[in-house]
């Protein structure tokens, strides 16, 4: 089932691929289909045990298989990212309107988005997961540059992959070293682990999962992708993608949790980006770039709750993650229809759409509240059971994780109040354009949700509970309470909506500047100087000079001989089985010397045939004609070429200075070396005697011929034949692209 | 520059030619159980070739499209045993019997000959054309981009 729904998705995706420009708008509408089905099939598949598993091997021995496990977390994940992603599909057909050009291709990029993403939720091997993460920075890339001419957006898109998908690079590091310490590449069967290595690797994933979910000082990328449609906001950039890292951090926390540096990276960025994502949304005045900074407080606030790995953490954690998913995706989908209806999203611009608005409104302010964590929303639940988690804590953890979750909410608090007072507050009255049901519907499913899911909180804490376990690494879990009595949390709780309201509300309408992005400026500078740098390396690497090339090659290939060394042995030398052979070989000799000594080209060319011919005249006195008659046809297909190349150079060789031939001369020297010391180590060793008889009976009885050498080529090593003719395939291309890029040159120089 | 229009350069190479290919033929069918092959074969042609366009005969420029097609072949005759389940590369030996030459004895391993030959044929021919094979052509082709901007 698991593949059938993945190849669903692909399959949609093929065909939305093909047929979007002919389908236009609707193909939203097909693209939705593939979600709804997993969706449903998460649905009822919701409680169910075991797991439901799949999994295909690609290399055996290297331990590569797609593996898939669905166990109670990923079930939860599954009706996030399908669930939302059907309502996604269908705002999307609202938001773009009939006139809109493209929406094919959008539509195949974010079903690919969505199949990424889902494959992410669903990998129990880590390397599918590894895949199926950079699926899901590149997905993002395309969809942020939705609008490909505008330069801002290219940026922005550019910014977005530079930081996921280098954080993909650590996160591969990470995984290299915690799979190699536990002993398994299976997520389900990872076991606690400690040791330098495991360190090392827990910090590397962390640093992943904090490039992903947009952690100080990671961050930038996320407020710049709002340049995206607003769609791909609410869907990737709220409910879905920049959760990878949560997901993450939740699924390894069971074997990485007992690694002290773990949790201290985990709180450090979490209560990080708690504190400067909500002060981000307390200053910015664009009612998108408001929601943005608030996700990266709330993503803080869940790498925290499963950075600490409590049992009540963990729960407080799963809860705020579907809390989260509902009440952003619903205020990011609002503000897309502001932003449609009024043309802007400026909050100094809104005015009076309270009443204009109403459905908006509603939804807004239940959606809000539910952040705000007032009751009766889920959003309260979620917040209780944090401060609970945090209260239940002692040492330094206690401090800090009091303070950040503690002084995190005031601030959500705050910034909730401002952002609906800012947006939906008197002033001038706003024109809007006629209303659209499809975008006005999703934003109050995803609101009421926050409301049901409070309403029946008892079936949702049977769903909820389990996942939690599973990710505390099977420790009790209590239960999500609706009123959780007269305690401390509850007082807490009161006093931090009150100030945060407070806070919020004189803040509301004061006008202001935006804050400069700085942190926004150093990642692009420093993705520009990452640039430049590399490009200053292959300038300086690949200068294009030939000779310099070979010298470098031939002087790195005589390394290969240096373990040969140890295995030299002269006792076996024999001065020559026929006198012929000395005569030859004083022949091979003086040629390659006169080689060295003749300055002409063409006298080269002699010298060098005359060794050839001489090698080919050994290989005969071997026994080896085959071999010998290619030699020959070599040098003569040599000879051809140098009589065309001769026509463009000049009759001698260019003089050369003293110190660039000493190095020419010392690494030919240090060739002949190491040819002389592998040839030494590998005649003194010889591994068993020849399969002789064996061959010759294969020859003639599976290859039905008596050369042996040409049935070995053909057909007892056949597939070895095949690679090398397919080198000769390449070199051709490759000397047929050289010659016409020469003659193009030529061509546009004269 | 080498003068490839000498006549007794021209008269040798025109001369040579046909035994030269002969012996290419030799080669590509004798290599089974003699000294030979496609490899070999393929440098033979590929000799020739050149040797015909330093003396301006012609000049070919299907070096590509030979290649391609050599690649088809091999790549062909490698995984066809896999179509009736055998092992890749696996070896069909045909007996037929012709009038006058007798019994003869072939199989798959002279397609694949013929592709290796082809390949290499195609690899000289490309080669020939990098280094300017074009300047010894007894008159510029018109169809060339080069002859038409110089």
């Amino acid at each position: 089932m698991i593949f059938g729904l993945l190849v669903l998705h692909v399959a949609v995706c093929v065909v939305l691929a093909c047929a979007g420009r002919r389908l236009g708008r609707s193909s939203l509408l097909v693209g939705a289909v593939p979600p709804a089905c997993s969706a449903l099939w998460g649905a009822a598949r919701l409680g169910a045990s075991p797991p439901a598993t799949a999994d295909v091997t690609w290399v055996n021995g290297l331990d590569l298989a797609m593996t898939f496990r669905v166990d109670a977390f990923a079930e939860i994940m599954t009706l996030i990212v399908s669930g939302i992603g059907v309502l996604v599909f269908v705002y999307a057909f609202g938001y773009f309107g009939p006139g809109a050009t493209h929406t094919g291709r959008f539509a195949t990029t974010l079903l690919a988005f969505s199949t990424s993403m889902l494959g992410l939720v669903w990998a129990d091997s880590v390397w599918t997961l590894f895949v199926f993460w950079e699926l899901t920075s590149v997905t993002s890339f395309l969809l942020v540059g939705h609008k490909s001419t505008d330069t801002e957006v290219l940026a922005a898109a550019r910014r977005a992959l530079m930081v996921t998908a280098g954080g993909g690079l650590v996160l591969l590091a990470g995984l290299l070293l915690v799979t190699g310490e536990a002993g398994t590449t299976l997520i389900s069967e990872l076991a606690p682990v400690d040791g330098t290595a495991a360190t090392i690797g827990a910090v590397l994933v962390m640093i992943a999962a904090a490039t992903k979910s947009a952690q100080v000082p990671f961050h930038p990328w996320l407020p710049g992708a709002m340049v995206a449609p607003t769609p791909v906001s609410a869907y990737l950039h709220a409910a879905t993608m920049v959760k990878a890292g949560v997901v993450l951090v939740a699924v390894a926390g069971p074997a990485l949790g007992g690694i002290g540096a773990w949790k201290g990276c985990g709180l450090a960025f979490g209560v990080a980006s708690i504190v400067w994502g909500a002060l981000g949304a307390l200053r910015h005045r664009d009612a998108k770039l408001i929601l943005a900074w608030g996700t990266v407080s709330q993503l803080g606030m869940l790498i925290t709750l499963f950075s600490v790995g409590t049992p009540v953490a963990v729960l407080a954690a799963v809860a705020l993650l579907v809390a989260h998913a509902l009440f952003k995706g619903a205020l990011f989908l609002i503000v897309g229809e502001i932003d449609v209806r009024a043309g802007t999203r400026h909050i100094d611009e809104l005015g009076g759409l309270a009443r204009s608005m109403p459905v908006a409104f509603a939804a807004a302010v239940l959606a809000g509240l539910s952040m705000a964590g007032a009751p009766p929303l889920f959003g309260f639940v979620a917040k209780e059971t944090a401060i609970q988690a945090a209260l239940g804590l002692d040492g330094a953890e206690a401090w800090v994780v009091g303070f950040g979750v503690i002084g995190g909410s005031v601030l959500t608090v705050a910034y909730t109040f401002r952002f609906l007072v800012a947006v939906f507050g008197p002033g001038p009255e706003t024109p809007l354009s006629p209303r659209r049901h499809a975008l006005s519907v999703p934003p109050l499913v995803l609101a009421v949700g926050g409301l049901a899911a409070f309403a029946v909180l008892g079936p949702l804490d049977a769903v909820l509970a389990p996942a939690a376990v599973r990710l505390s690494g099977g420790a009790p879990v209590d239960h999500l309470h609706r009123w959780p009595g007269l305690e401390p949390a509850l007082a807490i709780s009161a006093v931090v909506l009150v100030v945060g309201a407070i806070v919020g509300l004189a803040l509301g309408r004061t006008p202001g500047q935006a804050p400069a992005d700085h942190a926004g400026r150093w990642t692009d500078a420093s993705i520009d100087g990452m640039v430049a740098f590399g490009r200053a390396t292959v300038v300086r690497v690949q200068h294009g000079s030939l000779p310099v090339y070979l010298v470098t090659m031939a002087a790195v290939a005589p390394l290969a001989a240096t373990p040969l060394l140890a295995d030299i042995s002269l006792d076996h030398l024999v001065r020559w089985h026929t006198p012929l052979q000395g005569v030859l070989a004083a022949t091979v000799v003086g040629a390659a010397l006169a080689l060295c000594w003749v300055g002409t080209r063409l006298g080269a060319g002699l010298a060098l045939g005359a060794a050839g011919i001489t090698v080919a005249a050994v290989f005969v006195i071997h026994g080896a004609p085959d071999l010998a008659l290619t030699q020959l046809l070599v040098e003569a297909a040599i000879v051809v070429g140098f009589v065309l190349a001769f026509g463009h150079l000049s009759r001698s060789f260019p003089k050369t200075g003293l110190r660039w031939r000493t190095v020419r001369m010392t690494v030919a020297g240090l060739g002949g070396v190491a040819v002389v010391i592998g040839l030494a180590a590998a005649s003194g060793n010889p591994v068993g005697a020849p399969p002789l008889a064996e061959l010759a009976a294969a020859s003639v009885g599976e290859g039905g011929g008596s050369n042996i050498v040409n049935v070995i080529l053909t057909d007892i090593r056949g597939l070895d034949t095949l690679g090398e003719v397919l080198v000769l395939a390449t070199v051709a291309l490759g000397v047929q692209a050289l010659a016409r890029a020469a003659s193009s040159r030529e061509g546009s120089a004269s | 520059m080498i003068d490839g229009s000498a006549p007794m350069i021209r008269l040798g190479i025109r001369a040579a030619s046909p035994f030269a290919t002969v012996v290419g033929c030799y080669l590509l069918f004798a290599g089974h159980n003699n000294p030979g092959g496609g490899f070999a074969a393929g440098l033979v042609f590929g000799a020739v070739l050149a040797l015909r366009t330093i003396a301006g005969f012609h000049r070919p420029t299907y070096g590509i499209p030979l290649v391609a097609a050599g690649v088809f072949v091999v790549a062909a005759v490698a995984l066809m045993p896999l179509l009736w389940g055998d092992p890749l590369f696996d070896q069909q030996v045909l007996s037929v019997e012709v009038l006058m030459l007798g019994k003869i004895k072939t199989g798959s391993a002279l397609p694949f000959d013929l592709g290796v030959a082809a390949i290499v044929v195609g690899t000289v021919i490309a080669a020939l054309d990098g280094l300017g094979a074009a300047e010894f052509a007894a008159d510029p082709p018109a169809n060339s981009d080069r002859g038409e901007r110089e």
